[in-house]
């Protein structure tokens, strides 16, 4: 009995330290010349990915593989929308590519990180997983995944493993010390516009937007108890320039009722820019219809 | 539930420490704006407002406003508003230490979901003039209507935000997201 358990005990030891080995050449450690070190994951045979958010401000970086490997890196794009930022590498390491993987809840979790000269190693499981969500920054994630692991701001935008050996993506430092993993299909659909474009670009209308109740006295006509309010225009922005002022209550977008932030999101993903959308108001307690050309949100 | 805490008064006096007559004034005004008394370094005040460039021994635990270093009980950017500055003062007077939350600090996160409280379009404007300092009458005269209306949109907002003072209110009322598109 004794003997069994301590077989299991090993042999799961054995395998997370085999597992953790084996990962090791995708970890990155980058260096910002006047900025501590932080952690990346080698995606592609030339590019690193790391967690966008308190990125320093550089145009290049130096990267270190954990063999002990260096590379000049070019900062080619970020987007706070994901939360990825993408180091193309003066060099081409080859590492054994991972295949992304799908998270499981209660399901086991390895999240790697850079450490001086090699790499650290925390283990957890899959706290919650959820279905796609919007970043305050306008992003549209694939999945809410978090973690029941502790990340410290060094580790963060290293690789996020399941026990076979699939990706799940990126660690990223999330709200209340929360860690998120920004999915491998959340990193792959931005990473092509963010090595040829630097950016992701997005719809965006130019306002500040707050849930408001509807007053009283409109509610019957406007058929919803909530809806939000204009709180400023941005100065020459596309509602701007369709006429929005501060104070229209915005009540739907091409006919849809839009009561949260998140639904506003959902009319300005990438492929919106350029487009028309009609919205509905109510502007000094009357009904009316804009029509407003999206445009591109700007770069943070 | 939200008195203050045991020998702070709900309006404090306080002294002004600044390096120019220019600060001086803006800090004095801010002071003035949340309501508090105004005195002199040497008349034993509750808490200090200062730019943390007068070198001058502090009488009281001192609020910082945009200060490049030194040691305080309270540190707020430059651009802190009314709100942060009463609640920074109030702090430091009941002997806590106050640190303002550098913006780059907020981890990456979701847009807000529906809040719990949805105020009507006039709550919004009362509290945002609440915010500013202003009292009954000029929040009437702003938004042209009268006293009593003014009287009727603060009781609802203390009522749908769970809060007995102004104070309170726009702390928490100011919480509401706003998000830009």
């Amino acid at each position: 009995m004794a003997d069994f358990a301590e077989n299991h005990l090993l042999n799961l030891s054995q395998a997370l330290a085999d597992r953790a080995r084996l990962t090791r050449p995708l970890v990155a450690a980058i260096a910002v010349p006047g900025h501590r070190m932080r952690s990346g994951t080698l995606w592609r045979k030339d590019v690193v990915v790391a967690s966008e958010q308190r990125f320093p401000d550089a145009g290049e970086a130096n990267v270190t593989l954990a063999d002990g490997s260096t590379f000049t890196a070019h900062v080619a794009g970020r987007d706070s929308g994901t939360n990825v930022v993408a180091l193309q590498l003066d060099g081409t390491p080859d590492p054994a590519p991972l295949s992304a993987s799908e998270p499981q809840p209660g399901g086991l979790a390895l999240a790697l990180g850079a450490d001086d000269g090699g790499i650290s190693v925390r283990l957890g499981v899959i706290h919650s997983v959820g279905p796609s969500w919007h970043s305050r920054a306008g992003g549209r994630i694939d999945r809410r995944i978090t973690l029941d692991i502790g990340v410290t701001p060094r580790e963060e935008g290293g690789p996020v493993l399941d026990p076979g050996g699939g990706l799940l993506g990126i660690s990223t430092l999330g709200p209340r010390g929360r860690v998120l993993v920004i999915p491998a299909a959340t990193v792959e659909a931005v990473l092509d516009p963010l090595l040829s474009k630097g950016r992701v670009e997005r719809g965006w209308l130019g306002i500040a937007l707050q849930p408001v109740l509807v007053p009283e006295a409109l509610q019957a006509g406007a058929g919803q108890l909530q809806g939000l309010m204009v709180m400023s225009v941005s100065k020459d922005g596309p509602a701007a320039r369709a006429n929005l002022y501060a104070g229209d209550i915005l009540m739907k977008i091409a006919g849809e009722t839009v009561m949260s932030p998140s639904a506003v999101a959902q009319y300005l993903g990438p492929d919106s820019v350029g487009k028309q959308v009609e919205l509905h108001l109510i502007r000094a307690e009357k009904p009316l219809s804009i029509a407003v050309t999206v445009g591109i949100r700007p770069s943070r | 539930m939200s008195a203050p805490a045991a020998g702070v008064p709900d309006r404090l006096r306080i002294a002004v420490l600044a390096s120019n007559a220019g600060t001086h004034d803006r800090l004095a005004t801010l002071v003035a704006q949340c309501g508090h008394q105004l005195v002199e370094a040497a008349a034993s005040p509750d808490a200090v407002l200062t730019d943390g460039a007068a070198d001058a021994v502090l009488p009281a635990a001192a609020v910082a406003v945009g200060a490049g270093g030194g040691e305080f009980a309270g540190w707020l950017p430059p651009d802190a508003g009314v709100v942060q500055v009463d609640a920074a003062l109030r702090a430091v007077a009941a002997g806590l230490t106050v640190r303002a939350t550098p913006p780059q600090t907020r981890n990456f996160d979701a847009l807000p979901e529906e809040p719990p409280v949805l105020l009507t379009p006039r709550e919004i404007e009362v509290l945002g003039a609440l915010g500013n300092g202003l009292t009954n009458k000029e929040v009437a005269r702003l938004l042209g209507i009268s006293p009593h209306t003014v009287k009727f949109h603060i009781e609802s907002l203390f009522r749908k935000l769970g809060v007995a003072s102004r104070a309170e209110a726009v702390a928490k009322g100011m919480r509401q997201q706003i998000v830009e598109f």
